[in-house]
């Protein structure tokens, strides 16, 4: 009974931004997308760093960009974290998710990293398309 | 007339009309506020519109440089790095063009923005863009990575630039909207304070109007009674006429008369007081009678005008009434007209060869005690004595200009002898020439003597 009402007052101690929703569900099967102009996405090995190249200086950025690789656009992957509104890029009013990935396809197949909530694309696979690409595989 | 007591009751309406005249300045010069504010605004915005569409043409620019490189890159065409150029050429024209837009908004923190922004471009530039065009064959992965990094960073810049020009225009819109909203207010205020005054306006003219026709009828059966019949003089023919003036303030003192004084002696007197209405004809018919009076026990004219003058004094005590007065004092036997006037200078003699102005023998009455001159002539079978007020020399055309002594002795000359229809032609010939706005009363008084035994 005690445990229960620790983990409820813990619950309504944490801060509302941890609180927050994502955009993305842990274990979603996603695709990476950046802008239509720019398409390519960086996955960072932190989301510290994440953060720091959207919110710093240019050369700050490009102190960091050897701690990134690029993924093509379309690349899949598989949420494993996610930190909502962690990131405030520089020019943006609204912050953006933190979220922690897998690469499931392409060269970087396998590589973990960090990437911006928006370059995320939930793929709509749980309720039509992936289910009969299975069955029919 | 020299002085207007009626028009004491104008500055009131002056004032009325000086109050909407303000109110109506005010309403229309707030309408042209309002527009001149509403085009600087609808200016401004259509500048911010212009920036917009040059840094979205700049932002297209942009990209075709890179995928000009890109191209160039994987093809080693020329005809990529000839559209690299073109598309760098047109980019910095478009910059430079936000950049005049976002410095006449005074938008500075866009402004350094955009400053980054064209750095950054250059940067992209000499490190990716050039680098690619003298060696395509570089290490990919590293120019991509460097490459996605000027082009987050430039897009982020242009984001905030796109802002900043949206919140702007937002704001002008805003702000333009208010400025309707309270000139709408502020005029539909006035308009109602313009109507109010003007219905007050109205009420108080025409209570004013209402006021000053009824003075000005009392004024007018008070002259009519006061005014002299014509008593037959032997050997004279008299005629006279009366114009009263066109304004509603304008209701004089003017008086004549012909009374006589014997069987052969006659007084004629012609007088203007200043002032107008009631005051005024009350007047006229002190001086009608106190002159009769005062003709009575005397026959020479300056010593009944020096008399006069007395009484005038002692008995006007407004010290701004004064009289002009012609009196003389005519023998119908002798035809001798011996004469005095008091700075009445419209006094005319009609004779066969011309028409004679009768000399001014003193001041005005009621200024000063001087003495008054007599003069004397003797007329002649047929010559006409044309006395009248100052309506006559002082009437003025539409163009403003005054008939003066001239005139007038020209219009007599011209009319016709026998004495009513001389004055009659007279108040017609002013009238018509005032084109029926006279500002003042006219009182013509015209005698034409004959020998006695002759066939009048």
């Amino acid at each position: 009974m005690k445990a229960i009402a620790a983990l409820v007052l813990l619950v309504c101690l944490l801060p509302s931004a941890v609180l927050a929703d994502c955009r993305v569900n842990v274990n979603a099967h996603v695709a990476l997308l950046g802008t239509t102009d720019d398409p390519d996405v960086f996955v960072w090995d932190s989301r510290f760093r994440l953060r720091d190249y959207e919110g710093g200086t240019f050369d700050r950025m490009q102190a960091l960009l050897p701690h990134a690789v690029l993924a093509r656009p379309g690349t899949r992957a598989t949420v494993e974290s996610c930190v909502p509104n962690f990131v405030q890029p520089k020019y943006q009013e609204k912050p953006e998710d933190a979220v922690g990935i897998v690469i499931t396809s392409g060269p970087l197949r396998g590589q973990r990293g960090w990437v911006l909530g928006s370059a995320v694309r939930p793929m709509l696979l749980s309720s039509g398309r992936l289910r009969v690409r299975r069955r029919l595989r | 007339m020299r002085t207007r007591p009626g028009f004491l009751r104008v500055p009131g309406a002056l004032i009325w009309t000086a109050f909407l005249v303000a109110v109506l300045i005010v309403a229309v010069q707030g309408a042209f506020q309002t527009r001149s504010d509403i085009a600087a605004t609808f200016d401004a915005q259509s500048r911010i519109v212009k920036a917009q569409l040059a840094l979205e043409e700049m932002l297209r620019l942009q990209i075709d440089e890179e995928n000009s490189i890109r191209g160039f890159t994987l093809t080693r065409d020329p005809f990529y790095a000839q559209q690299y150029a073109g598309a760098a050429q047109a980019f910095d024209e478009k910059l430079s063009e936000v950049e005049t837009q976002l410095r006449a908004q005074h938008l500075t923190a866009a402004l350094r923005t955009l400053e980054d922004y064209a750095a950054f471009q250059n940067n992209w530039r000499s490190k990716i863009a050039l680098p690619l065009l003298s060696n395509p064959s570089r290490d990919g992965a590293q120019i991509d990575k460097e490459n996605k990094a000027f082009s987050d960073y430039e897009n982020q810049t242009a984001d905030f630039i796109r802002d900043a020009l949206a919140e702007r225009n937002a704001l002008l819109a805003r702000s333009t909207q208010e400025q309707i909203n309270r000139d709408a207010w502020s005029r539909t205020f006035w308009l109602a304070v313009f109507g109010l005054l003007a219905i007050l306006f109205n009420g108080f003219r025409s209570r004013l109007v209402s006021e000053l026709e009824e003075e000005r009828t009392t004024t007018e059966t008070l002259q009519r009674a006061f005014r002299s019949e014509h008593i037959p003089l032997p050997n004279c023919e008299v005629g006279s006429a009366y114009l009263s003036a066109s304004s509603h303030l304008a209701v004089g003192g003017d008086v004549f008369d012909v009374y006589r004084l014997s069987d052969t002696l006659a007084m004629i007197f012609i007088a203007d007081v200043s002032g107008k209405g009631v005051d005024a004809a009350v007047l006229t018919a002190f001086i009608k009678f106190t002159i009769r009076g005062i003709a009575l026990r005397r026959r020479d004219p300056g010593a009944m005008l020096a008399e006069f003058n007395t009484a005038f004094a002692q008995t006007v005590e407004n010290p701004y009434l004064f009289v002009s007065m012609f009196v003389g004092v005519l023998d119908t036997v002798t035809l001798q007209l011996r004469y005095a006037s008091a700075g009445h200078d419209s006094a005319f003699v009609r004779r066969a060869a011309g028409v004679q102005q009768l000399a001014v023998t003193g001041p005005v009455l009621g200024v000063m005690e001087e003495p008054f001159e007599t003069k004397t002539i003797y007329l002649e079978d047929g010559d006409t004595i044309v006395l009248a007020t100052d309506g006559l020399t002082e009437a003025r055309n539409r163009s403003g200009e005054r008939l003066q002594e001239q005139g007038a002795m020209y219009l007599i000359a011209s009319s016709n002898p026998q004495p009513q229809l001389l004055a009659d032609e007279l108040v017609a010939q002013v009238k018509a020439l005032a084109g029926n706005q006279t500002r003042d009363d006219l009182a013509v008084l015209a005698i034409r003597v004959h020998e006695p035994g002759g066939g009048e």
